[in-house]
């Protein structure tokens, strides 16, 4: 266990060279604090155009708002001439999502950006399995009918 | 309480409509198109990294839950002492103190947690746990490599050294409550965010020749010579056998291992009897203990109970 330890510089390289396949803790959100996924929200809009009508309603009416209910999200009013109004959404994992808005009314703004705002960023995927775990079972999950300990039950013991 | 960046567009009628007061939390910045153009991308999707403002740093604060009551202090914590030519504030004194605060309670919990390792592997548990890389990944975990203000070694490679930028801003970060907030509350930052993260004992303890070392162990702990006893085994003769091995110390078990042949069986129970001993954890110690101990350790603490 105690082993010779070099001085200095040699130390840091041998030490480097034998963590190698270590591996920095994997961050489990919720455990113990929770961060919120969602840290920025930028809407674009377009000042002359039709598509961007309801969106620019929905910013004079909600958007501070929503700003001042949720402070950890950085909220960004940008105008973006000539092209379709969209509310994108960047999170802490790296990933971002877009989501035009052109078609929606006012009253259907803010449930988009609800959704974008609860989404924690993580692309979809399929999961295969029934359960998700860090430390799942060697011999698979307990199930009552592949368990000899049942038959102990005395009406359901075979006749003889 | 925050401050709102809102620069508010000439001649823009929603920028006319959209008045923010200065008492609000809210992180709301309405900006001119090539300032802010950065990180929206462009048409191909690419991403291009944006020069964080005011309000990145305010939503950071309120992300991590934190009240620091003086708008530029984030702002300098995420500042890496190679931006601006280091003439702007940086985070290098707080990165200082904030690197011993952050040692010191990990320390703290670690002997606390862990009463059978040796200081060299208890220092190589808090290398690999809560060294840079793994500061870097809580960084990333909390959106600060947007919120990052440095300069890349070189062009080409403007990534490079950025896990090493991201250690020091949450070095750094602990350094900033410790100072402005006191010592209780810097303990229970880290506990929050770093301590409960799982840690990986297993892997830093050294064991290179199981058998040796667990006669050593028995013997300094004055326990009968170790034996190894098949419990169970199948296959002996075939191309695919398993044994089931454990090491007895006189009746009692003291590690079980399995392998394909008898030596492997064997050298693995020796190995799990080991890592019993050295890894083995003490649960019930809590993080953050009594609200008014700055330390884990004080005279009624359980903590202070557990031999060192």
């Amino acid at each position: 266990m105690a082993s010779f330890r070099l001085p200095n510089v040699l130390n840091e390289v041998i030490r480097a060279q034998r963590d190698q396949f270590l591996r920095p803790n994997q961050p489990k959100n919720g455990v113990g604090a929770f961060v919120f996924p969602c840290r920025k929200l930028v809407f674009n809009y377009c000042e002359r155009s039709g598509s961007s009508k309801s969106m620019m309603e929905y910013l004079q009416r909600d958007a501070i708002e929503f700003a001042t209910a949720n402070p950890q999200i950085e909220v960004v009013v940008q105008p973006r001439p000539s092209k379709h109004p969209i509310v994108r959404a960047f999170y802490t994992n790296g990933e971002q999502k877009t989501k035009c808005v052109r078609r929606c009314s006012v009253s259907e703004i803010p449930e988009v950006v609800k959704s974008l705002r609860d989404h924690s960023g993580h692309k979809l995927r399929r999961w295969n399995r029934y359960v998700i775990s860090d430390t799942p079972s060697v011999r698979g999950i307990y199930s009552p009918f592949h368990d000899k300990a049942v038959y102990s039950i005395s009406d359901l013991k075979p006749k003889k | 309480m925050f401050s709102t960046a809102a620069t508010v567009m000439r001649g823009s009628r929603i920028g006319a409509k959209l008045f923010v007061t200065g008492g609000s939390r809210a992180a709301l910045s309405i900006g001119t198109a090539h300032k802010m153009a950065k990180e929206t991308g462009n048409a191909a999707g690419r991403r291009v990294v944006a020069e964080p403002g005011a309000t990145t740093f305010a939503a950071l604060e309120a992300r991590l839950n934190l009240t620091f009551g003086d708008s530029t202090l984030m702002e300098q914590v995420c500042t890496h002492k190679s931006y601006g030519q280091g003439r702007v504030a940086h985070n290098e004194r707080l990165e200082w103190i904030g690197k011993r605060v952050l040692n010191l309670y990990v320390g703290e919990h670690l002997l606390a947690t862990y009463p059978n390792l040796s200081p060299e592997a208890l220092q190589d548990v808090q290398h690999a746990s809560f060294g840079m890389s793994s500061l870097a990944e809580v960084g990333r975990h909390f959106g600060m490599q947007a919120a990052m203000r440095w300069e890349p070694v070189s062009r080409d490679a403007p990534g490079v050294g950025l896990t090493k930028v991201l250690g020091k801003a949450v070095q750094a970060l602990v350094g900033a409550v410790y100072q402005r907030q006191g010592a209780a509350a810097a303990r229970a930052f880290i506990a929050q965010h770093m301590l409960s993260r799982p840690v990986d004992v297993e892997a830093v303890v050294q064991i290179t020749n199981p058998r040796v070392m667990l006669v050593a162990l028995t013997r300094q702990k004055g326990m009968e010579f170790p034996v190894a006893r098949i419990l169970r085994e199948t296959g002996r003769f075939t191309s695919s056998p398993v044994f089931i091995v454990g090491v007895f110390c006189g009746t009692k078990m003291v590690g079980m291992g399995f392998g394909s042949s008898l030596k492997m069986a064997e050298h693995r129970a020796a190995k799990d009897a080991l890592l019993k001993h050295y890894a083995k954890e003490v649960k019930n110690i809590s993080l953050t203990g009594n609200e008014e101990d700055v330390s884990l350790f004080s005279q009624d603490s359980p903590a202070s109970a557990v031999p060192v």
